[in-house]
């Protein structure tokens, strides 16, 4: 093999600039990183109290069916819940100190894993309460606006189920293609015993 | 020696000794040089903060390696767009080559194929065509991978043959 064509010598004399991060560096990437999960709960807060606020203030002037309240009131106490507990799986997203400790292998099972039980977070803690804002929100401007929100809301709620219907089948392939990835997993380590 | 003082001198000792090392690993994870270069720097971050519970049950080189491969996985799996494209060697074995083993006398233009050929593999096989490429033997690639010896065995002579039939000069076949 001529000399110029060889995999590892053309891999291995590639020009780099090492570049050490400074301890001073390192020490300030971990100020950055716990000022922006702080940053992060306050943003993450911040959208479903705005949106109470509103509710609240509409429920106040507009709607005048109590069936609703307890449905926004749901949608709402689920909405909240579903923030904590996405944000809970989201910050454990950092690398634990002990993976060093785990093979390749045992690794990227373990981030597939981690990576599909958020698909399954997102869908239950953030996709589902927004679909139950959403429609309660379409069914009370249908009872203020009674016959009219057919023909002027069709648009909008022919895009609203579109995007709900897309919103489902890109996560439902990224789950499929995740478990595809653990199948493949489970048959390297059969092949590994 | 105290626990900062030890993290802080095993992570400048590994860098100096692994910079060049973990920059080529970089280069098999992301094209992007701005994206790469934010990558090297979550690796080194990642490797510091490693040295915190660094005990020495494995040599420095298998931890340094897996945390930065572990970095990398962890990188390749959130984009999720260019995720669902990449093959396993036994499909990349499979799929023809589009530059037909084509001799090229640019060591540039051979590193840019190399590395395209690289990105195209998933994470695992990633591992074990870097790890090969960086010299290492069967027994230290199943360390850092968790592969059995057969099993690197076996990824390691496809890896060999797709590379001597895409760089061998004019050839197709494996050496």
């Amino acid at each position: 093999m001529h000399p110029e064509n060889d995999p590892k010598k053309i891999w291995q004399s590639q020009p780099v600039e090492p570049s050490v991060m400074t301890i001073h560096l390192l020490r300030r990437r971990v100020r950055q990183l716990h000022a922006k999960t702080r940053w992060g709960l306050v943003g993450s807060l911040s959208a479903p109290i705005t949106g109470v606020f509103f509710y609240a203030l509409a429920i106040k002037s507009r709607f005048h069916y109590p069936v609703l309240r307890p449905l926004f009131a749901l949608a709402f106490a689920w909405s909240l819940a579903g923030m904590y507990f996405l944000q809970r799986g989201m910050w454990s997203a950092s690398m634990p100190g002990d993976a060093a400790l785990r093979t390749g292998l045992e690794f990227y099972r373990r981030e597939i894993e981690r990576r599909s039980k958020l698909f399954r977070r997102v869908m239950w803690c953030s996709f589902l309460p927004m679909v139950l804002v959403i429609g309660t929100f379409i069914l009370a401007l249908a009872e203020t606006a009674g016959s009219a929100i057919f023909p002027n809301g069709m648009p909008f709620i022919a895009l609203v189920v579109v995007w709900i219907v897309a919103y489902f089948a890109i996560r439902m392939r990224d789950e499929h293609e995740l478990q595809r990835e653990l199948d493949e997993l489970s048959e390297i380590e059969k092949e590994n015993r | 020696m105290n626990g900062v003082a030890s993290q802080d001198e095993l992570y400048r000792d590994v860098a100096e000794q692994f910079g060049s090392a973990l920059e080529r690993l970089a280069r098999a994870y992301e094209v992007d040089p701005d994206k790469r270069r934010d990558l090297i720097q979550e690796i080194h971050f990642q490797l510091w903060r490693s040295f915190e519970r660094f005990d020495a049950r494995c040599s420095t080189r298998t931890w340094v390696y897996r945390v930065a491969h572990h970095v990398a996985a962890s990188h390749v799996l959130r984009e999720r767009r260019k995720f669902s494209n990449l093959v396993s060697v036994e499909e990349l074995e499979m799929l023809p080559d589009k530059d037909h083993g084509h001799f090229a006398a640019d060591r540039r233009i051979n590193l840019d194929r190399l590395s395209a050929l690289i990105q195209q593999l998933k994470p695992l096989d990633r591992q074990v065509i870097v790890s090969y490429l960086e010299d290492m033997d069967a027994a230290s690639i199943g360390e850092i991978t968790g592969l059995s010896p057969a099993n690197v065995a076996m990824r390691i002579s496809r890896i060999k043959n797709i590379l001597a039939r895409r760089f061998h000069e004019g050839g197709n076949h494996a050496s």
